[in-house]
């Protein structure tokens, strides 16, 4: 095995790799700031000083820097050398010339990378004596708090926010000493994935705005590995929190998801649970309350006594599920109603879109990807989906991928893509294909090769005409335009031609044929022995987990009530009024004898419950999410709910009659559901049970140095609490437990001796950048299967505008459109006021501007919004925000009379 | 093996007891005359020492402003965890805005206190002091908590060496670049 030496010892060289990576992959502690495994090397912080000598006689060899150095055999360095930890120690020196002396009051204190690389170094006095450099600050908007002062010009932020996540409005500004890294003017910063800046900064310039709200330190948060429950990506998160609240949001490494990056929905909307809008005690119709005596809210007992009694004097009972609600609650509810009698929660066209999608993705021999893999496809077709707003990350994992295609061209140059400079020197504009077909404009068009913005059954036409360009044994387009017939061609052959092609779609303009002429499109791939990838993205966290247990569409619920089959509902997580019209919705309420919702949050729908009980949101349960690549996922409590609330399945197994004892822990819902659906056995090992124990012990939630357990309660009685115990999962709500990494399933915190930084993450991979050790977390229910399949071949007709009327297509929005996110109040500064958004043809055809007023009557009650004008937006077409309230119920395909 | 130690024989004088009944006495009569050492507690008060490890209390500097910037070294180091802070912001209008950081409340169970002086040795601020009050009394148990207003009021003003915020202050209106 060829080798390299450093300080003396062997390892094996990795060519691939540079030294930096390498030394810090073998535990060695070599301080550095620029450097970043997504982002690469550019050698600016001068921070990673080593001695490399020539060869074996050469004694006297030359400072570099690690970062820039690959880790070819034979090479041979020493961090450990006199001048150069002398080097590294005067940079930092010089960092500090200008660095405030802030810490005190740094949100970054305590999890900050220059304290530890200052540590490190062993810097300690300061010999300059002169006056340091101030900068003014920005309002970077709500997610971000900006603080000048702290920057030691590493760049990793512009690198971040512009070269990787494609953002315009963040830059460095000026030169020498007063470089400076913000907006050309205050106003917030507008990428989707700004947040990342908190993690990737390595100091104090960029901190979580959210987190001043309750500010605590690293150090005092209890956190838990949580899966992300605002889109269906199921990217992994840590939640911390404290004193009963969410405190902020983290990104926990998964390799094959998220990797380093979030989404700011996804970082930001954690707040919604410490909203008062939380709900916290049961509601009880008011004669059984009146017995308890005034004042005091109905226990938990009381409130399972009052159900029960419902329920045996209930005429017939119905479920309604929900696809933001865990597997194991829908499975619980399921288990309670009976399997026909459980409604999936969602109306007609939606529940059939989601059984489409399962079935093209269960019995499909392309693959499901996962994020990576999209961020690793050569080619990629986007049909339909306006990714950035439906699943944000997935938007970053797409724009990674156009740089497959120039590296494979340098590759020949031979230097490693992991010289960012070079590469882009090399690469220079060059792009790899991405097609994007989209009714309007989106985020990821500056990305793309080419786009089409047509009305969502031409959109599905170009899919279908891409199929057959590529296998003409799948369907022809009748009467295709030669212009979308040109662009389906050279989709195409990019699409052909490259080694690992990729279709991405969805469920998003709720158009059934734009599934099918995706899926024909993997599968015509297949046909052709391309090994192609067949992404879905779906509405919600666990869209595909209640999916998969079948429930019937909620028009059915409705006409079992209607037609006194059923007097008594029990309705989980789901806000009816999001997904049927008003009027419908409360005709379904007011035929009900009993209306019992389970909910973490007060809604329209928790408003009409006669009997409401307090859910758990995310944070505070346990449970399992199916994501949209088919993995299903295990997030923990953060926090032990407060007592009455509990998980929907914890309440809904004590409502069951008879086997209540057979379904009173999570593990045991578990053996239910593989025991009902074998698909669904490999969700018991997302994540290690209960009973795991390392060395012995369970995994702390909380760190090492936590202060102030003892003196919570300290003015209430000296005999110090408990804490409480957790009997589903193998952690522990204190400090008390593992010393040892745990598996990244059950990872709390990322901290390790020295590195108290999110950077401490490289001790727990098996090596820096790569998967997490001893694997990653999540099970993968959906693997490609070499089946034959038909083609689809429902091609719908080309669209075509009538007058007076217009085709409603939703239009999404990352901070607006996810019903919980939108709660938090960070996000809802970012979300826009509600409008129809119209062509420019169409405005001008009715005499509208921007900002005028338009009704537009759908289903004969005319709604009246401002106007905003879409340049892209194809005439006859008239967008609406999804997942506004206002309009919420609409269902599609549906057209609007212009009034 | 045992050793046998033999008593040394009282003299005449020691048996009849008389020179120690005597020398005690003696004492008796002395100290009947002499300045009291003892000092009547309540009415009368010690005097504190400098550097005495008295109740922690939070200090203003002279210009009023409340020196605490809510870092939490203090309640990280605490051994007995006695010390809990809500770190709040200093709205941007306030005159001390450059400050960032003050606490919104700052509790100390002075019943888990053990006057080890941990908190003033980390403070980075100089604003957490255990100066001379060493009494402290109540009926119930949360009245021993003693929030920001209390700790402050018991703490008073102290001299400032460095005026460090207002240095920051102003360096940044001298040497903004931007
Ligand atoms: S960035 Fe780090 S070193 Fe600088 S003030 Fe903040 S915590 Fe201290
Ligand atoms: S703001 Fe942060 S990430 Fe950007 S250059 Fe400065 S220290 Fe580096
Ligand atoms: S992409 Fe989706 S799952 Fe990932 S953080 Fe954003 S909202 Fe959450
Ligand atoms: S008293 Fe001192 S150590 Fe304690 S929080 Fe305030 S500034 Fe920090
Ligand atoms: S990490 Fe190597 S120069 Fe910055």
């Amino acid at each position: 095995m060829p080798t390299l030496t450093i300080d003396g010892v062997a390892y094996p060289a990795e060519p691939q790799k540079n030294l930096l990576q390498v030394s810090l992959s073998h535990g060695l502690d070599l301080p550095y700031f620029c450097w970043h495994p997504a982002l690469g090397s550019v050698g600016a912080c001068r921070q990673c000083a080593v001695r490399q000598y020539r060869d074996e006689n050469d004694s006297r060899g030359q400072i570099v820097m690690a970062c820039m150095v690959p880790a070819t055999p034979g090479t041979r360095i020493a961090i450990e050398d006199e001048e150069a930890r002398l080097f590294r120690k005067s940079v930092i020196e010089w960092l500090m010339t200008n660095h405030p002396h802030d810490c005190p009051v740094c949100d970054e204190g305590g999890e900050c990378h220059l304290q530890d690389m200052t540590v490190m170094t062993g810097h300690c006095t300061r010999r300059h004596r002169f006056p340091k450099r101030t900068f003014t600050n920005q309002y970077l908007g709500p997610f971000i708090n900006h603080e000048m002062n702290r920057c030691i010009q590493c760049y990793r932020c512009v690198r971040f926010y512009r070269d990787y996540a494609g953002g315009r409005d963040l830059d460095a500004f000026a030169s020498r000493n007063h470089v400076y890294f913000g907006r050309s003017e205050d106003g917030a910063l507008e990428n989707e994935f700004s947040g990342n800046l908190i993690e990737v900064c390595p100091t104090g310039v960029f901190t979580d705005r959210t987190l001043k709200n309750h500010y605590t330190r690293k150090w005092d948060l209890q956190s838990a590995p949580s899966i992300c429950p605002h889109c269906s990506l199921g990217c992994n998160t840590l939640v911390g929190a404290r004193y009963g609240g969410v405190r902020r949001v983290l990104n926990r490494y998964h390799h094959h998801i998220n990797g380093y990056f979030l989404c700011d929905r996804g970082r930001f909307a954690y707040e919604f649970a410490n909203l008062p809008i939380r709900l916290r005690h049961p509601v009880l119709p008011r004669p059984a309350a009146a017995k308890d005596g005034a004042g005091r809210p109905p226990t938990a007992a009381e409130a399972i006594a009052a159900i029960r009694t419902r329920l045996r004097r209930s005429r017939g009972l119905i479920g309604i599920g929900s696809p933001r609600a865990s597997l194991e609650s829908n499975y619980a509810l399921r288990r309670l109603v009976g399997p026909d009698r459980y409604f999936s929660g969602l109306p007609q066209g939606e529940s059939r879109l989601i059984a489409v999608a399962l079935d093209i993705l269960r019995d499909s021999p392309a693959r499901s990807p996962s994020l990576r893999e999209i961020a690793e496809a050569d080619a990629v077709l986007v049909l339909g989906e306006d990714l950035t707003q439906t699943a944000p990350r997935m938007a970053l994992a797409v724009r990674q991928s156009i740089l497959q295609a120039p590296a494979a061209r340098v590759a020949a140059l031979n230097f490693p893509g992991w010289m960012a400079h070079a590469f882009q020197n090399a690469v220079q504009d060059d792009r790899g294909p991405l097609f994007i077909a989209s009714v309007d404009a989106t985020r990821l068009d500056d990305a793309a090769t080419a786009v089409l913005h047509a009305p969502p059954a031409d959109l599905a036409r170009f899919g279908f005409a891409v199929a057959h360009a590529i296998d003409p044994e799948a369907p022809p387009v009748p009467d295709l335009d030669p212009e979308t017939a040109d662009l389906a061609n050279r989709a195409a052959e990019a699409l052909l031609a490259a080694d690992r092609p990729l279709v991405l779609s969805g469920t998003s303009l709720h158009h059934e044929a734009l599934l099918g002429a995706a899926a024909n499109c993997g599968w015509a791939l297949c046909r052709r022995g391309r090994p192609a990838g067949l992404g879905l993205v779906v509405p919600e966290a666990n869209t595909f987990g209640a999916g998969l247990l079948g429930g019937r569409p909620l028009r059915e619920a409705y006409e079992l009530v209607e037609s006194h089959q059923a007097d008594t509902a029990v309705i989980l997580e789901n806000d009816l009024y999001r997904r049927s019209h008003g009027t419908d919705v409360d005709r379904f309420f007011d035929r009900l004898e009993t209306t019992i919702v389970l909910d973490a949050v007060q809604t329209a729908t928790t408003a009409r419950a006669d009997i409401l009980l307090p859910a758990a949101p995310a944070s505070e349960s346990q449970g399992t999410f199916i994501s949209q690549e088919g993995r299903a996922q295990r997030f923990f409590p953060v926090l032990p709910p407060t007592d009455p609330v509990a998980e929907s399945w914890r309440w809904l197994g004590h409502l069951h009659p008879d086997e209540a004892r057979a379904l009173r822990s999570q593990e045991a819902m578990l053996i239910a559901i593989a025991a009902e659906f074998p698909f669904l056995a490999g969700a018991r090992e997302a994540a290690p049970s209960a009973t795991f124990r390392l060395n012995g012990a369970a995994v702390p939630r909380s760190s090492r140095r936590f202060s102030g357990r003892t003196a919570i309660h300290a003015h209430l009685s000296v005999h110090e609490p408990k804490p409480p115990e957790d009997s589903e999962a193998p952690l522990t709500f204190s400090m008390e437990g593992t010393t040892t990494a745990p598996p990244a399933a059950l990872v709390t915190h990322y901290w390790a001796p020295g590195w108290n930084s999110v950077q401490a993450l490289n001790k727990f991979q098996d090596e820096v950048g790569g998967p997490n050790r001893g694997g990653d977390p999540g099970i993968r229910l959906i693997e490609p299967r070499n089946v034959p399949r038909a083609y689809h071949n429902a091609i719908p007709p080309a669209f075509n505008s009538r007058e007076g009327l217009c085709t409603l297509v939703p239009l999404h929005h990352s901070f607006g459109s996810e019903e919980l996110s939108r709660l938090a109040p960070a996000i809802a500064k970012r979300t826009p006021p509600a409008a129809f958004s119209l062509s420019p043809a169409d405005a001008r055809e009715r005499g509208l501007g921007e900002g005028d007023t338009l009704s537009i009557r759908i289903y004969g009650r005319p709604v009246r919004l401002p106007v905003r004008i879409h340049p892209q937006l194809p005439r006859g077409c008239v967008g609406f925000p999804a997942g506004w309230p206002d309009l919420a119920g609409i269902h599609l395909p549906t057209e609007g009379h212009f009034e | 093996m045992a050793k046998v130690i033999p008593r040394k024989p009282l003299t005449l004088a020691e048996r009849t007891y008389l020179p120690q009944v005597l020398g005690g006495l003696k004492t008796t009569f002395k100290r009947m005359v002499s300045p009291n050492v003892t000092l009547e507690y309540p009415e009368e008060r010690p005097v504190i020492p400098e550097g005495y490890r008295g109740v922690p209390t939070l200090v203003k500097d002279p210009d009023g402003r409340e020196k605490c910037v809510s870092c939490q070294l203090c309640e990280f180091v605490c051994p007995p965890k006695a010390i809990k802070i809500f770190p709040g912001e200093i709205p941007e209008d306030a005159p001390t805005a450059h400050v960032e950081k003050a606490p919104r409340d700052f509790q100390i169970d002075m019943l888990r206190c053990i006057y080890c002086g941990l908190c003033q040795e980390v403070c980075p601020e100089e604003a957490i002091f255990l100066q001379e009050i060493f009494s402290v009394t109540g009926y119930t148990r949360s009245e021993l908590v003693y929030n920001k207003q209390k700790l402050y009021e018991l703490g008073g003003t102290l001299p400032d060496r460095h005026f460090k915020w207002e240095k920051k202050r102003q360096a940044a209106e001298r040497g903004h670049q931007h």
